[in-house]
């Protein structure tokens, strides 16, 4: 099992640096399909399998095919490379690798090692689905409003701003 | 009435005035902004009819406090500022209209003006659910409903570059604050075990907790936090999209924002500021980066010749005096006769008056197609002495002068520092009050003294709805500097 958490770590950050360095976008929006399935292997790996099975059909899925439709019709070439000054580049790999010695300080002293997190209650009576559906419309059900109207504003933001012509 | 359906009843606001837009056909669309306010207006006046909750053990109190005075205040703070955006958003029509998307053929004229006033109702809800947010989860989504919803009206006018360029800038350095702030809550439920803020209170204080691991996720909040907030050093965006949004929508960020973000920070901060083991830490993070404000945004605003943008400025170094009042905690064993809670939220109440009496009169003189810079209000008082007293008020107040509401705001952070005995912080406080007489009182002292720029000698028209706000916003900073107790003893 743990050989199998490292082999997908290692395909999500394969693919997370593939998004950063591809210079065709098309390649990018692939590496980032890579990125979300080894996510989802993740999730599985953690018995989240609802969570993994909707990060494959929703993300890696639909909104990437969304990604690689816009890419395609915009018809975007090879992005130009951007030209990057030696002050810019100390700069930000001073910022990164500062975060790098930082998270690894604060996981070397322990993490949050002492503090027992909720037990997960199994109970195979219901499955993943019907909890996690109970849980959202019925403890969470404020926060699930909250973004209807997120997603509500984000809509009329998108069509307002981005028509050519207003009706 | 239960507290959480103040929030519905906005909402439902929002949603009448994009349906009456879409379906009614409305001759003058400025009409939605009055119907906007009235409604407001009503959802102002409920506050008042608040009851406590009947049934504790429902689960919307897992997400949501019950209702006290400082979240009362906060959503009227909320209330009030979206009233007040939309009463300029009606002088503003015309230029949001000349700078979107033209209309379709045989569409109205006005189209696309309907949104940009029922948007700012949705944020207002957003900013009320932020005053009530003790959880995790909804101190989030409240969040980003605020936040999206800006970015969409920063970048409203998308045929001016400068708009655009606000909300561009807004949407990049927004996601990432979003980042950072889901991954500091991921470390905090990770050592408290948990998501309200209450058992987080107390598993903070526990001598056992990982202290590393715990500053870790306070930074990481801090980052977001002083990035909405307009604290340096995360203060970057701050003048680029004060300047570059519609002035309706800078003033409404300006106000409204920066109200919501202090009043999460005051709940996020306060657990560490309480806890015996992690207290004096948090402290001394919270001073640095409350000098910095108060040097960087006072200092800044010394060079700028665009008013929104030194107003931008001006709203970081107040963002310090915040930070100022919230950094003389007293943690466990001090005694404070002051609560810093109090002078926070007395902070913000004046903050608002006078920010906005500012922004009301800054629009009405872009709306008037004016300019924006220092040079095009020289001499103002000729033109239009109304215009001149009032922004005279609301500047006197800004820079902190006695009998307005400033000085007051100003006076209490002064006396919470001096109690808590943080003498570099009343160091760099000082530099930036008077950075901040030199600055505004320039402004002041331009418009009555210089001759004006052009000849064009004709009073700038003001309607009434605005007028009435600009009297009553004027009056309560002269009135709240001279009689503050009345805030002051809401809280203590």
């Amino acid at each position: 099992m743990t050989f199998l958490f490292y082999f997908f770590s290692a395909l999500v950050l394969f693919g997370g640096l593939g998004v950063v360095f591809a210079k065709n976008p098309v390649s990018a929006a692939f590496s980032m399909v890579i990125s979300f399935l080894g996510m989802a292997a993740l999730f599985i790996q953690l018995d989240a399998f609802l969570i993994g099975v909707l990060q494959v059909l929703v993300y890696a899925g639909a909104i990437m095919v969304l990604f690689l439709f816009i890419i395609m019709l915009l018809d975007v070439e090879e992005v130009e490379k951007r030209k990057l000054s030696l002050p810019t580049v100390i700069r930000a790999g001073g910022v990164g690798a500062a975060l790098v010695v930082l998270i690894s300080t604060v996981l070397m002293r322990g993490g949050t090692a002492g503090q027992a997190l909720p037990k997960l209650v199994a109970s195979p009576e219901k499955s993943d689905v019907l909890r996690i559906g109970e849980l959202l419309f019925g403890t969470y059900w404020l926060p699930i409003q909250i973004i209807a109207v997120l997603l509500l504003t984000a809509t009329v933001g998108v069509v307002v701003l981005s028509k050519r012509e207003l009706k | 009435m239960q507290v959480y359906y103040l929030e519905f009843f906005v909402v439902a606001l929002g949603l009448v005035m994009l349906m009456v837009d879409a379906f009614a056909k409305l001759q003058d669309k400025r009409s939605l902004a009055r119907l906007g306010i009235l409604g407001l207006g009503v959802v102002f006046l409920l506050l008042f009819a608040v009851q406590s909750p009947s049934n504790a053990a429902s689960p919307v109190w897992k997400f949501y406090a019950a209702p006290d005075n400082l979240s009362l205040f906060f959503k009227g703070v909320a209330l009030l500022t979206t009233i007040l955006s939309l009463v300029m958003a009606i002088d503003f029509a015309p230029i949001v209209l000349s700078k979107i998307a033209p209309p379709d053929q045989g569409a109205h004229p006005q189209a696309g003006l309907g949104e940009f006033y029922s948007l700012p109702v949705f944020v207002c809800a957003g900013l009320m659910w932020m005053a009530s947010a003790n959880n995790l989860v909804s101190i989030f989504v409240s969040i980003e409903v605020v936040s999206i919803t800006f970015i969409i009206l920063a970048g409203y006018m998308r045929r001016n570059v400068g708009s655009l360029e606000a909300g561009v800038k807004y949407l990049i350095l927004g996601a990432l604050s979003a980042g950072f702030l889901v991954y500091g809550f991921a470390w905090l439920y990770g050592i408290t075990g948990s998501m309200e803020l209450g058992p987080i209170t107390e598993a903070l204080a526990k001598p056992g907790v990982n202290s590393t691991a715990a500053m870790f996720a306070f930074s990481l909040i801090l980052v977001s936090l002083a990035f909405k907030l307009g604290a340096a050093p995360f203060h970057i965006w701050v003048p680029d999209v004060y300047q570059g949004a519609p002035t309706p929508i800078t003033a409404f960020l300006s106000v409204g924002s920066k109200a919501g973000a202090a009043i999460v920070t005051l709940r996020l901060v306060y657990p560490y500021l309480t806890s015996p083991v992690l207290g004096t830490k948090a402290l001394a993070i919270l001073v640095v980066i409350a000098i910095l404000t108060l040097l960087l945004g006072n200092l800044g605003a010394l060079a700028q010749k665009n008013l929104k943008r030194l107003m931008g400025y001006s709203s970081v170094g107040h963002s310090g005096f915040l930070i100022m009042a919230l950094a003389s905690t007293s943690y466990p064993g001090a005694v404070n006769a002051l609560s810093p809670v109090a002078v926070f939220a007395y902070y913000i109440g004046a903050y608002l008056l006078m920010t906005l009496l500012v922004f009301l009169v800054l629009n009405v003189l872009n709306a008037a197609d004016t300019g924006e810079t220092l040079d095009s209000i020289r001499g103002l008082a000729k033109r239009s002495p109304f215009l001149a007293g009032i922004l005279l008020i609301a500047l006197a107040s800004l820079a902190g002068v006695p009998l307005t509401t400033g000085f007051i705001g100003k006076f209490l952070a002064f006396k919470i520092a001096l109690d808590a005995g943080q003498w570099m912080l009343i160091a760099a406080a000082l530099i930036g009050a008077a950075a901040g007489f030199y600055f505004y009182l320039k402004i002041a002292a331009s418009m009555y003294l210089d001759a004006p720029s052009s000849s064009d000698g004709a009073a700038i028209p003001v309607n009434l709805l605005t007028k009435v706000s600009m009297v009553i916003l004027a009056i309560l900073i002269l009135l709240t500097g001279i009689v503050p107790n009345v805030i002051v003893k809401l809280f203590s």
